[in-house]
């Protein structure tokens, strides 16, 4: 328990360039060569390819791409529920507070289903619809309950209190129907839902993307108290880069099924590497900022059956080299707690400047 | 629920109040008129009849005295109807009402078990197809349903009547009993009983098998649709990953949201198959409801037919009455009206 508040002081500390470090050896998942693909008559699909990770005991980890880059993806390969007929490689370990490593790629059927949502939770894009829409919110609980042999008159207690901790209220939803409630209050039910069971990781796969930005904004200040108050190590994916540095200690960003750069959020924000995680932060909607300053990326995403050569990034990259073409770039450590995959990160700076900043 | 409940019945009584009439309008209305040729043939039988005599024996078959007001005629009917009195059959040789009172029940028994059994079939079929969707089982099934359900079902009743009935003599050719059956649902006499469930229901299976195989088709693709667009909704794999059994969430999840659709078709069938029982019960010269139509129809036995159309349309506007007050208790999102609030 003393180790659990330890991290709890480290988080709150800020994230700063160093406190961090001590945090590297408590690892809750352990991403290695994690592949996703998917066979299809044109070709193979990799849809995630070699990705390795580590995320932190505690922590709250932004991923963030663009559509198709490969976030719902890793999301799924992390709970091992990447639907058929998808293939998931590589390996994905899950570090328990107390006990053996498990190998959550090799789980069997029984094993895998107590690990799905007693251990790694997953709320899913679309809160909208992840209610059987003939059956109340108690039973939905219930049910989660008794699947996975929890008492259920304190798993109701509990549900309870989440609901609350939500800012709803509990009566009411538990004996409300699914078409009963907002979009705002589904999605922070389904959260509700996806935590009664006590798990130690909460995957969340754009649990904003259908809601208003008000409701967006209080969805995110609610996930740091509830991270706080259950010691959650929470997995946030999205698309909205300026929503997710308001929330994460680290961001991680995708293109091409592969993660170009990772590392704290303020070094991410204030001084990204990568041309492309500029990209992304130069075509951040401003509303300070004049229309002309704003900068979409030329280019599409690469195909996932075709996937350039070289750096994925190389044809839509203003500092692409033949290097680029030939020879991908390695994760390269920019600091302590940053890492780049680029040949030309050192240049980045003076090729391309911020021009909008988003703010923390 | 009060005032909907209230709302909806004052619905089904217009309708039915607006069947009645029109039938009564349809009488007036009708070439050939029925008093006319009613007393043409009484004058030509017994030429002895004074005026008022053949007046009196009209009005007592058709229902309707001819030389009164025609409102008043018509309030006459209206109030027939309402105590159940549908005049005299011309042909039968009783009064309308006891006539179909004796039919009903045989038409209600057959196609009520063809109609269940047309959907329980339907419904598993439906969902093991959808479960194994893209299947040689599926696309055979798919196929073979919708040529099935393409066939009026009163072309594969002559097919089943030649080849079982007259062909091969497995099943009965018409009645709705064996002559030496009593007809008697007795739970004290439960030997008798079960003789005579059983002999009713082996002379109404080519009916009910008729219906059976020409409806379940429509069901199951209708379930097969259904099926496959709940299995692919998030809440399935939001159920999946929290570890539900697979029990639960084939009945729970899948079942009961792609049947929910099909309620409102379940009932409305009975009323539409009763309506449509007269040419099955002709073929099978089976003596209920639409037997008796048809029977009508050929000896011109207008108020026979009044009566059976009247019943056909009240059939059909209880089972609508009964699905729109009952939805809302199977499907929590359907709020018997009003109490959205």
């Amino acid at each position: 328990m003393s180790n659990t508040s330890s991290n709890l002081h480290e988080r709150q500390s800020g994230s700063s360039t160093f406190d961090s470090q001590s945090s590297d050896e408590d690892i809750v998942l352990e991403c290695r060569n994690l592949s996703v693909a998917f066979e299809m008559d044109r070709g193979t699909s990799r849809v995630l390819h070699d990705v390795d990770i580590d995320i932190r005991r505690g922590e709250i980890i932004g991923i963030v791409g663009e559509s198709g880059s490969g976030k719902s993806m890793f999301a799924s390969a992390l709970l091992n529920a990447v639907v058929s007929p998808g293939r998931t490689d590589g390996q994905v370990t899950y570090h328990p507070r107390d006990g053996e490593p498990v190998d959550v790629l090799g789980l069997d059927k029984g094993p895998l289903r107590s690990l799905r949502w007693e251990d790694i939770s997953m709320v899913f894009q679309g809160a909208m619809s992840s209610f059987n829409p003939t059956m109340d919110f108690r039973e939905h609980f219930v049910e989660t309950l008794d699947a996975h042999d929890y008492d259920i008159a304190a798993g109701i207690e509990r549900a309870e209190e989440l609901l609350s901790d939500l800012y709803l209220d509990p009566q009411r939803v538990l004996d409300s129907y699914p078409h009963e409630l907002s979009g705002g209050m589904k999605q922070r039910a389904l959260i509700a839902l996806a935590l009664v069971l006590e798990p130690e990781v909460l995957v969340m796969d754009e649990p904003t993307a259908a809601l208003d930005l008000l409701m967006q904004r209080s969805i995110i200040s609610l996930l740091s108290e509830l991270r706080d108050k259950y010691d959650l190590t929470m997995v946030f994916i999205t698309h909205d880069l300026p929503l997710v540095t308001k929330l994460a200690d680290r961001i991680g960003v995708l293109y091409a099924f592969e993660f170009a750069e990772v590392g704290d959020t303020a070094e991410m924000v204030r001084d990204p590497k990568h041309p492309y995680t500029r990209a992304l932060l130069n075509a951040t909607p401003n509303l300070d900022a004049p229309l002309t300053e704003m900068r979409p990326i030329s280019g599409a995403a690469p195909d996932p059956v075709d996937v350039p050569t070289g750096c994925p990034y190389h044809n839509r990259c203003p500092m692409a080299t033949a290097e680029c073409e030939d020879i991908k770039p390695p994760m390269d450590a920019v600091s302590e707690t940053h890492e780049v995959a680029c040949h030309h990160w050192p240049d980045v700076d003076d090729e391309i400047p911020l021009s909008t900043g988003v703010q923390k | 629920m009060y005032e909907y409940f209230v709302k909806r019945t004052g619905q089904a009584l217009f309708t039915a109040f607006v069947v009645v009439t029109l039938s009564f309008a349809l009488v007036r209305l009708m070439p050939g008129n029925p008093a006319d040729q009613l007393r043409g043939q009484l004058i030509r039988n017994n030429p002895s009849l004074s005026q008022q005599e053949i007046n009196r024996r009209v009005a007592n078959y058709i229902n309707i005295d001819y030389s009164a007001p025609l409102h008043e005629q018509y309030l006459d009917y209206i109030a027939g109807i309402l105590r159940g009195d549908l005049g005299q059959s011309i042909s039968q040789n009783a009064s309308v009402a006891e006539i179909l009172g004796q039919a009903l029940p045989w038409t209600v028994f057959a196609f009520s078990v063809a109609i269940l059994l047309m959907f329980v079939v339907g419904i598993a079929l439906g969902s093991i197809m959808a479960y194994w969707e893209g299947s040689r089982f599926d696309v055979g099934t798919t196929g073979i349903g919708i040529v099935l359900n393409s066939t009026p079902n009163y072309v594969t009743a002559l097919l089943f009547l030649y080849v079982f009935g007259f062909t091969l003599g497995w099943f009965p050719t018409s009645g709705h009993i064996s002559s030496q059956v009593v007809p008697i649902v007795d739970p004290l006499r439960p030997v008798a009983t079960f003789q005579f469930v059983a002999d009713a229901v082996y002379h109404a299976s080519l009916l009910i098998a008729a219906v059976v195989i020409t409806g379940f088709g429509g069901v199951a693709l209708a379930m097969r649709g259904n099926s496959i667009q709940v299995l692919g909704e998030d809440y399935l794999r939001v159920a999946r990953l929290r570890g539900l059994s697979d029990t639960r969430i084939a009945l729970r999840y899948v079942a009961r949201n792609a049947i929910l659709p099909m309620y409102t078709g379940l009932l409305l069938a009975f009323g539409a198959v009763i309506g449509g029982s007269a040419i099955l019960e002709q073929v099978f010269t089976y003596p209920g409801l639409g037997y008796y139509i048809v029977a009508a129809v050929e000896a011109r036995d207008y108020p026979l037919m009044m009566g059976g159309f009247v019943l056909i349309t009240l059939a059909v506007v209880i089972g609508a009455f009964i699905a729109d007050l009952t939805y809302g208790l199977v499907d929590p999102r359907v709020s018997t009206g009003g109490d959205a609030s």
